[in-house]
């Protein structure tokens, strides 16, 4: 038995059985705080957004009144002010000081590089059958948009929501008129992150083929290899070469945690295709400014 | 006393005379001057009067405060031309914004409603959102042209005469807010208010820049998925059937969950005899082969035992 044949086989072995830790408890605890504030956010925000509509007022009663749903809109903001604070200090922790253009823009960053442009070009051509499907590292060139449009629309959403929180410390130290611009951006901003969330986010999480019923990842925190080795083969391939994939061996999730989290998964996909749908409904009732 | 007397005592034409001066008076002044009575009223009607009641409750109806009756004989500077001049200045008063009654001169004013004419100034958050009316901002009639020199809404003292009633505290730089913005992607935005038209444009052109980029590409990533799925389950089946001259699968292929996750060393030692296939031996037996191969396979002799 050859060499090349044994190993094969042992990878093989592990892809059947195997999975492969994509994100640490520490990722998905950020991931659920930002799920579970965000859709607060969006509802409060809604309700207040679309006030003139009967829905707008019924959504609003959910938070005892249009005054009241805006004092909670007003908190949870700040505790995802404090998430971001908190993420960030994680975020230079995560970075290795010493061996700093590999940190950043090796492939287990996730700073945009010239590989994602040629992954999406790559792509862009297996959509219409004119190549094979590029071969993915650790993070996609989506998900590194998902989790930068995330990281630059929660600043400007703090910083514009702060505007408009304190309008007269605001005004002591930039001109009134521009509060007029933060009342645009906020609700711009978020009329954009909502409809990123509750279109594309959900349907890549849930509804494309290989993600249907769920993308269980940010919940189980592994992925079984097989699927990593269909969707992200540099990554595997490179852990293999480093011998790193014993590293990342990680246990399946157990039963009763996937059912949690597939109630809780569909419970805040309900929550976001209702506030969906109806922001589409009554979009006419509101403007962008 | 002594004059109402006196009054009733003068002689009957000499009383007409000075009542028919008096009717030609009240007429002249009715022509030229403003109605005083119920110029500055909260009313809706003659009957209506809700200030009181609003400033006990603090929630303003939607009335607005009726509008004095025009003088006819004014003539108002580019609206209409009357026997009176508007004022001794009136070539310098010629920007409706400056005029001390901004809706001077204006026809059918007083069936009018604010909303009639300035619609989009209804739609603010001020009034759609904090329920304000426009004379809570405005003041009641005559409205003042907010760069009239004496009217609160004035920039030199909005903040303190008109914003302060609500944000307390608020300074001039405050009430640079722009209450009535124009719409944000228009032209007339780009003007006043460029700051807002290119913020708007910048962050308009993101939302649909981002949506109409991803939801194609999200769309397509599904149906190629769907695809290659549809792809990778018909050659599965074919294979099944027919079979394509591909390499078989290999034992190491073959999933047993049950098995240990090391399996290497059992594909070494492999032997023929450990795999079990009762179904193959059913259908021999069926076949009358199972006399033949009995010797062959120690376990069947077990059994038999």
């Amino acid at each position: 038995m050859t060499d090349s044949t044994t190993n094969r086989m042992r990878m093989t072995q592990e892809m059947t059985s195997a999975r492969i830790k994509r994100f640490s408890a520490v990722d998905r605890v950020f991931h659920l705080f930002l799920m579970v504030t965000f859709l607060i956010q969006s509802a409060t925000g809604f309700s207040r957004l679309f006030f003139t509509t009967t829905w707008g007022k019924q959504l609003g009663y959910v938070f005892g009144g249009y005054e009241t749903s805006l004092i909670v809109h007003k908190w949870v903001g700040v505790f995802m002010m404090i998430g971001f604070v908190i993420h960030t200090i994680y975020l230079l922790t995560r970075v290795q000081w010493r061996n700093l253009p590999q940190s950043i823009f090796g492939p287990d960053s996730l700073v945009p590089n010239l590989n994602d442009a040629r992954h999406l070009w790559q792509r862009f051509r297996w959509f219409f059958g004119l190549g094979s499907p590029p071969k993915f590292d650790r993070w996609t060139y989506w998900e590194k948009f998902d989790y930068w449009a995330v990281y630059w629309g929660l600043p400007l959403l703090a910083v514009t929501g702060l505007m408009i929180m304190y309008p007269l410390v605001t005004s002591s130290l930039l001109p009134g008129w521009s509060l007029n611009i933060a009342l645009l951006l906020h609700r711009a901003e978020a009329v954009l992150a909502t409809s990123y969330i509750f279109i594309i986010h959900f349907f890549i999480g849930h509804a494309r083929p290989a993600s249907f019923p769920m993308n269980e990842a940010m919940f189980a925190g592994s992925i079984p290899l097989e699927e990593a080795l269909e969707e992200r083969p540099a990554w595997v391939a490179r852990l293999a070469q480093e011998g790193k994939l014993a590293l990342v061996s990680s246990k399946p999730p157990a039963l009763w945690y996937r059912v949690v989290y597939f109630v809780f998964g569909y419970a805040a996909l309900a929550c976001g295709v209702y506030l969906l749908i109806n922001g589409i409904i009554y979009s006419g009732a509101v403007r962008l400014h | 006393m002594v004059n109402h007397r006196s009054f009733f005592m003068m002689r009957t034409p000499f009383r007409r005379i000075v009542n028919i001066w008096a009717a030609t008076a009240l007429l002249v002044q009715a022509l030229i001057l403003p109605n005083v009575l119920v110029a500055q009223e909260e009313v809706a009607s003659a009957l209506r009067r809700f200030k009181d009641r609003e400033v006990s409750t603090g929630y303003y109806e939607e009335y607005e405060v009726l509008p004095r009756r025009q003088q006819p004989l004014i003539s108002v500077p580019g609206v209409r031309k009357g026997t009176f001049p508007y004022s001794p200045t009136a070539a310098q008063a010629r920007i409706r914004t400056r005029l001390a009654d901004s809706h001077q001169g204006i026809k059918f004013y007083y069936v009018l409603r604010c909303e009639f004419c300035h619609a989009e100034e209804t739609k603010d958050i001020h009034t759609v959102r904090a329920n304000l009316t426009c004379r809570q901002c405005h003041g009641g009639e005559p409205i003042a042209s907010i760069e009239h020199f004496y009217s609160p809404l004035n920039p030199i003292r909005r903040h303190a005469y008109v914003c302060a009633k609500c944000h307390e505290g608020a300074s001039a730089s405050f009430a640079s807010y722009v209450v009535h913005e124009p719409a944000a992607g228009s032209i007339a935005a780009k003007n006043d208010f460029p700051t807002l038209y290119y913020s708007y444009w910048f962050i308009f052109l993101l939302l649909v820049g981002t949506l109409a980029f991803f939801i194609p590409h999200t769309f397509l990533v599904g149906v190629r998925e769907l695809i290659a799925k549809a792809k990778k389950t018909k050659k599965d089946d074919e294979r099944h059937d027919t079979g394509d001259g591909e390499q078989d699968a290999e034992q190491a292929d073959i999933k047993r969950g049950d098995e240990p996750a090391d399996r290497s060393q059992d594909e070494q030692n492999f032997k023929q005899e450990d795999i079990e296939r009762s179904d193959v031996r059913d259908q021999r037996r069926d076949d009358g082969l199972d006399d033949k191969q009995d010797e062959d396979d120690p376990r069947d002799d077990k059994r038999t035992d």
